[in-house]
Formats: structure tokens, sequence, C-alpha cells
């Protein structure tokens, strides 16, 4: 396993960063039940080291009551983006956690039910309150109890008021959307409590987490800020050789490479059982690798072991070029960018090229021994994302229904025969319950064709979708090849009953290039036309990703106006006749 | 052994070493408050391989302190 520095290296580290020269900036709130100490200080240079400058608003001792409690607190000044309320079993359960039998079965429910309902309404008021995440973290199962063996045989133990804790505060939190709990029990169970909880910590200053395990407890939880800033990343690329599968197939063959039940090769069937779960769960695998293609397709295809097969990657490059520019290659073809990718690759000269020319790219240090790739891949906290959406489940099949538009891409003679055998049909959808965490995840990752890039979260958006001076919506598109599902969105904010603003336009990569952009401009417009409005503004504010959408509004007729593009109501709009489009 | 202790000490106050002294201590070093003087006792337990009990601790306060835990539990200092 990997093993995290020490907390004096991070605390040596967050002296010397140099915040003005970092790209973007999150703001973390950490309240806690208990000294928490360094957990800040190992943000910041986590976040440091991705280009982030990382500010933290660290809570008083057992302050967290009083702080999400009034509304003038430190806390609320602050406005934190996310934050960690972080507890634990002795301060929840007070004397009960020493003598719980001292009480009968019924008050210590009781007693939790109380506790219970009091996290759940705290984390509800603070969220009410401000437009941060917050992450609870759940409660550390007692592994001492004063009944010994008898524990288990004792009703509503010890232990199992914890457990129903832990239980309730999930359950009670599931559906708030701007609420996650954090299993810190899963934290103490991977790690052990023996080594997270140190004696003399706790007696000398109340530590509850040992401080050479504060790393490892800011790395799960920047699970958590890496979506909120929108670094997570989309896409794994794969080697072959001793990656996939042990041995080289050019020299030992089809049947000499290892693969199968028994070891080594389970190694390598253990490591694309966990590849297929993420594919599954809407990560994109792609091949990069160095191999005659009729060698290792036929493995792809014809191995009775492989787990993955040719339909599970997006993009395949199997050849003799150099694996940077099929890397460049990967990330055009899939429309991502290179900070999407994950690379994984036996070869450590390889890694260390890749990670020279191309350090946008995740080179994972993968460990020699191939027992130890299915550890290494399982602790990466890159792929996580805060809200899994039906598109997600459904990536990996988009990918193959755009293969199958490419190959008629080639097929027929002009882009006019294509769009119009795609048979493209447009949905506008209003931002609904249903569609607005696509929306929010929309907005949050969309790079390139994105007019003016304002990230929004969730919660925004619920709010925005009530507030009538504004127009929120998305675009599912369809073709004959399937469904995309919604990829497209906007923000339309009504500055008076003659002027709207766009504030927010957007387009996946997915959809690009087939004129969905110019109907859902349509739709804006005539809504905007039979509201009575005369102007409507548009933005284009250029970063360095979204170059593609640079003439969007000029070419659909917007006329330049100081900083803005501003169309005129009297001007028609247009609907490629290649598309439908339909509102719901 | 006293030039790793030095290391050690000097990387987490964050003073060069040359500023390190045996009289040093949570009073004459700025950065020496309780948080660090934790994370010290924590490195020091790690590069020398000891575990100091609550009592050694709480009497880690001074250089000079440190050093006689460190002996305590057979660690030899010139």
């Amino acid at each position: 396993m990997d093993s995290e520095s020490k907390l004096s290296y991070y605390i040596a580290k967050s002296e010397s960063i140099n915040h003005s020269m970092l790209e973007k900036k999150i703001k973390v709130a950490i309240l806690s039940s208990f000294t928490l100490i360094g957990l800040a200080e190992v943000f910041c240079v986590k976040c440091a080291d991705k280009k982030v400058s990382c500010v933290t608003y660290v809570s008083g001792y057992d302050q967290y009551n009083q702080d999400i409690l009034n509304y003038e607190s430190e806390l609320y000044k602050f406005s934190p983006e996310i934050s960690f309320l972080v507890l634990d079993t002795r301060s929840i359960l007070k004397n009960l956690f020493y003598s719980p039998y001292s009480v009968s079965a019924a008050e210590r429910k009781e007693y939790i039910d109380r506790r219970a309902s009091e996290l759940i309404s705290i984390a509800k008021t603070f969220t009410r309150r401000s437009n941060s995440k917050l992450i609870i973290t759940n409660f550390t199962v007692p592994t001492y109890s004063p009944y010994g063996i008898y524990e288990t045989k004792t009703d509503y133990s010890l232990q199992d008021t914890i457990r129903d804790l832990n239980f309730k505060l999930n359950s009670g939190l599931l559906s708030e959307p701007s609420v996650y709990v954090y299993d810190f029990n899963a934290f103490v169970t991977k790690h052990g409590e023996n080594n997270l909880f140190d004696y003399r910590q706790f007696l000398f200053g109340d530590i509850k987490v040992a401080l050479n395990y504060i790393p490892y407890l800011a790395e799960d939880l920047m699970g958590y800020i890496k979506p909120v800033l929108g670094i997570n990343r989309k896409c794994i690329v794969l080697d072959l050789d001793n990656t996939l599968w042990g041995g080289v197939v050019g020299e030992d063959g089809f049947e000499g490479i290892e693969l199968g039940p028994k070891a080594p090769g389970s190694a390598f069937v253990e490591f694309q059982r966990h590849l297929l779960s993420l594919y599954q769960r809407g990560v994109i695998l792609a091949v990069n690798s160095k191999n005659n293609p009729e060698d290792a397709l036929k493995v792809l295809r014809d191995h009775p072991y492989m787990v993955l097969r040719e339909e599970n990657f997006a993009s395949l490059r199997i050849n003799w070029i150099d694996k940077i520019s099929n890397m460049r290659e990967i990330a055009e073809e899939l429309n991502i960018g290179l900070d999407s990718i994950v690379y994984f690759d036996d070869d450590p000269i390889n890694r260390e090229i890749m990670a020279k020319a191309l350090p946008e790219v995740l080179t994972v240090d993968l460990p020699k021994d191939p027992s130890l790739y299915t550890p290494r891949l399982v602790r990466l906290n890159d792929f996580n994302v805060l809200k899994i959406t039906t598109e997600d489940a459904k990536r990996g099949e988009m990918y193959l229904q755009q293969r199958k538009r490419s190959e008629l891409e080639k097929t027929v003679s002009n882009m006019e025969d294509f769009l119009s055998q795609l048979g493209i049909k447009i949905k506008i959808k209003k931002a609904d319950q249903f569609t607005i965490p696509r929306i929010a995840q929309l907005i949050l990752k969309t790079n390139q064709f994105n007019l003016t890039t304002h990230r929004y979260q969730e919660e925004d958006i619920r709010n925005f979708s009530h507030d009538k001076n504004m127009l929120v919506g998305c675009a599912q598109v369809e073709d004959k090849f399937g469904d995309n599902g919604i990829t497209g969105a906007f923000i339309v904010r009504k500055d008076n009953p003659s002027e709207w603003t766009i504030d927010t336009f957007l387009l996946s990569c997915r959809v690009m290039g087939r004129g969905a952009e110019d109907a859902i401009m349509a739709f804006i417009l005539n809504e905007a036309k039979a509201e009575g409005v005369t102007k409507i503004r548009g933005q284009y504010i250029p970063t360095n990703k979204n170059k593609p959408c640079e003439d969007f509004l000029p070419s659909y007729g917007f006329k330049s106006e100081g900083e803005y593009w501003v169309y005129s109501a009297n001007m028609p709009t247009k609907i490629p006749h290649h598309l439908e489009l339909l509102i719901e | 052994m006293s030039d790793k202790l030095y290391d050690v000490i000097a990387e987490v106050m964050n003073v060069p070493i040359s500023q390190i002294k045996n009289e040093s201590s949570a009073e004459t070093l700025e950065t020496w408050d309780s948080f660090r003087g934790l994370v010290l006792m924590d490195q020091l337990e790690t590069t020398f391989n000891v575990k100091f009990t609550l009592d050694e601790v709480l009497h880690s306060k001074t250089v000079y302190e440190i050093k006689r835990n460190l002996r305590n539990h057979g660690i030899l200092l010139d």
C-alpha cells in the first residue's frame, strides 16, 4: 500500500505555499467535537499540489454547535464552499460510552433517537443558512464493551447504539442534496483503531485521530473537495502487456500470457474486475499500448479470461506510435481534457516520459507487483462525483454509439447528409427535481462549449429554478443511434420586462458540432419574444478551454456591444432543418 | 545522534538548525506551541523508533528534556 507522508512534512510545506501562483480557490471549514489539528494544513498542501489555493476556517474546540446555530458566527462570515463536521463516539455518547448498561435498553434507544434528530436538524440548519456542502462524519462502532463476549447477546447493546445512530444519520440525511455522510467508521476499520487512536494524544490534548493519520483522513476527505472544484477525473487509459495481463502477448503468445483464475494471472483478472466496475459507474476506459493490433485485439476479443472486452473501451490506440501522441489523440477523440485522464502503465520509463511530457495526465505510480494493482486503483479518489446520474451509468454505451456515428460520418460524402441521416431530436426540459442534478453536473464540469463558465452548485441551481426572474432549463439530445441524455443547459436572467441576459449556455462535448446549440438558442430567443423582450444579451468569457464556442454568438447573429453580444427580438431565430425541436 | 534530533526539531519547528540549542524550548522558539510539540513527539518516535510515555510527552518542553527522554529509551546522544 502507498503510505502517506508524515504530518510534519505537510505542516512544513504548508508554510511555503505561494497562493498567488495557484489557479483556483476553495474555502473549507472544519468543525469538530475534539482537537483536530493539522487537517487544515494537509488540505492546503494537497490542494496546492493541484494548483488550488485552499483557505480554511477551523472552528474552536467543540464549538460546532454554537458556530452553526449562531447566524452571526465567524463560520457564516467565512462563507465556506465545503464544510467538514468531524464528530466522535465518545463525545456523542458521553457517559453512556463508559457505562452503557447503567440504563435500560429503552433509555439507550431514546438517547440515540434524540442525538440523531439533533444532528440531522443541525445539518439542515447549516445548509439552509449556507451555500456550503456539508460533510458530516458518522461514528466509530466501539470495539470494547464492558459486557465482553456477552455484548452480542445484549438487546440494543453499546455497539448497536452506534450502528443505529449511523443508520439514522444516513437515512435522515439521504435526501438532503448538499449533505454527505462520510463513513468515518469505515476509515477507522481500514486503518485499525489501535493505530488511529493514541491514548497519549487523547489524554494529553483530546486528540481522537492520531496525528500520523491526519494525512490519511485528509486524503479521504479530498474525495469531496475534488468534485466540488471540478478537478476529478473521467477516464482511465491503460497499457496492455503486464498491465491488463501478465507477459508480452507478441512474445509469449495468446496462450502464454498470464491471465486466469490461478495466480499470478488472477491478479490481472482482479484488476480488470475493478476496472469494469468503474466502467459500469461511468468512468471511460481506453487503451494506449505498443503492440501488434492483431495480437492485442485477439486477446481482447477471444481470451476466455479477459473481463474487459473491446466494447468496454471508448478508444483503442494499439500501435507502434509513441504513447504521448496516442494520449493526445485519445483526449481529442473522446473530447476530454488531458487533465481528465488517469494513466496506468507497468513500465516506469514510459511513466516517467508521460509524466514529463503531459503533466496534466495523472500517471499512476504502479507498484511492480501486479497483486498490488487493485489496491492502488481503489485508493484513487479522483473519480468521485457528488451525484451519480443515469447519464453516468450509460456513458460506456454512449461512447459505443459515438463510434457508430463516426463510422456513418465516414461513409457519407458531406456533413449535411450525415446530420440529416442522424435524425436528431432536441428536447427542451425545465429544471426540476429530475433534471437539476444533471444540470449542476454539466455546469460544474463543462469546459469547451461553455460561454461563461460560471460554476454553480446544485443548491444554486435549485434556487434559480424557483426564481421567477430566471429561466433555467436543459436539453436532451437523441438520434437514431441512441439517447445522449441531457447534454445542454442554460440559465437566463430576466433583468427587466424588456431585457434578458444569458448567464450560462453550455453544451456537452458529446453532442458538439450537430447544431444542437442553434436549436437551444432558438428556444431561449422564442421564449424571450413571447414575453415581449426586445433585447437579449449574451457573453463570451474566454478561458483556456472554451475556444470551441468563441464564434457562436456572432455566427448566430448577436451584435457586439461593449463586453456583451446583443440580439434584438426583431431578428429571426434559426433552427437547422436537420433537427427537430421539442419542448416539454 | 544529536544531529538527527536537531534535524527533526528544525523541520518540525521550521527554524534553521543553528537556532537550536540545548536550552531551546517552547519559551524560546516562537513556533513551538503545544500542537507542534505533539507533532515533534510523533516525528521523534518514528525517527528513533521509540514510544514515549504520557509523562515523557508532558515533560518534553525543552531540547534538554527531550534528550533525557530519548536516553531513557536507550538512544545514545553525544
